[in-house]
């Protein structure tokens, strides 16, 4: 496909994207704190959701050699970087995709929240351009380089490739634990709403008048 | 009804589960949806706006993102702005608004920069870690996975303590 047509494509998507999660309310900060904090579910199932047929959808493909998986190495950095967003993301109240869909809907902090990023993102090349690490993608091997805090590179196909197991089988166990999480949580909404019944039921007896 | 479609709230499992597919032929096509790349390419492009040609003096914007406007990251990110501003308007739900106290702007000012940090650090955003990475069981998803596990819960402890005063 043509550069041109990526970003066709690209802009589709995204504008479909836009649309679904302004009209859900869908927030992946929130399908994260609000767990930790609230104990309420509304985004983590969704998100729970999607994970599961995206894990299927992907893997499954990868199994016959189809799809364009990512492709770089991962390592300490990863977990550092994403720890730093994760409280980023809380304290900004917005993650990557709210900060555009609430800009889209007049949000004047989403929209300052994005400013940030960017300069963020440059202050983070500033400091990348002396140090050099994580190591650019020109360097990523796809091995392990542990001097660079690198784990190097795995997947679904590359574990079909060096267990001869299909790659759909790994996406199933994995869909499986996603499934009991999310199983877990509706049972124990179930258990909140039953609670909240029985507090109700309570009160409105204690309400009634003495016969 | 369309117009239904705007008045109501969409059960975000519904709307998740329509990224999802979308999102698995996108994987076919071009590569599964994320929002990092494209802010990076975007962060570049204005600053080479800004700076010019003495941007390449910082290896960062030519070894790692050489700014490039035909990059589709960045399209979906603007698509996204689209998509929700018409959606916003035809649900009659777009109105400027704008935070009303100091310390809220000080907490986005500081969170953006945090989320463009850790970003740029972990080649990585939250889109891509959820949506990407993890269902492609790539290794550094489960990474990435607990770092915004942990950095969420972190985040939630400051963000309670700043809500309590």
């Amino acid at each position: 496909m043509s550069a041109i047509g990526q970003c066709l494509v690209a802009f589709v998507f995204g504008s479909v994207v836009g649309l679904l999660v302004q009209r859900s309310r869908f927030c992946n900060t929130a399908a994260l704190r609000d767990a930790i904090l609230f104990k309420t579910y509304r985004n983590t199932k969704a998100l729970l959701v999607a994970m599961i047929i995206l894990t299927i959808g992907f893997t499954g493909f990868l199994t016959i050699g189809e799809g364009n998986p990512m492709y770089f190495d991962v390592g300490l950095n990863t977990f550092a970087g994403l720890f730093i967003f994760g409280v980023g993301m809380v304290l900004a109240g917005a993650c990557t995709v709210s900060t555009w869909v609430k800009t889209g809907e007049g949000n004047v902090g989403a929209l300052w929240a994005l400013l940030f990023t960017f300069v963020g993102m440059f202050l983070f090349s500033l400091v990348w351009s002396v140090n050099y690490w994580p190591p650019a993608p020109a360097s990523m091997t796809g091995e392990p380089n542990l001097e660079a805090l690198q784990l190097g590179y795995a997947n679904a196909a590359t574990l079909q490739e060096k267990l001869g197991v299909p790659a759909i089988v790994f996406g199933i166990v994995q869909a499986a634990v996603l499934f009991w999480i999310y199983r877990a949580i509706r049972r124990k909404e179930e258990a909140q709403a039953e609670r909240h019944r029985e507090s109700q039921a309570g009160a409105v007896a204690l309400a009634q008048p003495a016969e | 009804m369309p117009t239904e479609f705007f008045k109501k709230t969409l059960d975000p499992v519904i709307a998740l589960t329509a990224i999802a597919i979308l999102d698995i032929f996108m994987f076919l096509l071009i590569g599964a949806w994320t929002v990092g790349g494209g802010e990076t390419m975007m962060t570049g492009l204005i600053a080479q706006v800004f700076m010019g040609d003495e941007l390449e003096r910082l290896p960062f914007w030519t070894l790692v993102f050489d700014p490039d406007p035909t990059y589709w990251k960045i399209y979906i990110s603007l698509g996204m702005l689209f998509g929700a501003f018409v959606s916003a308007v035809l649900s009659k739900e777009f109105y400027i608004r704008v935070p009303r106290r100091l310390s809220e702007w000080v907490m986005i000012t500081i969170g953006g920069l945090l989320m463009g940090i850790g970003i740029r650090l972990a080649f990585v955003c939250n889109v891509s870690t959820f949506f990407g990475m993890g269902p492609e069981m790539n290794m550094g998803g489960y990474l990435a996975i607990s770092g915004i596990l942990a950095g969420a819960w972190v985040g939630s402890l400051i963000y309670k303590k700043i809500l309590e005063g």
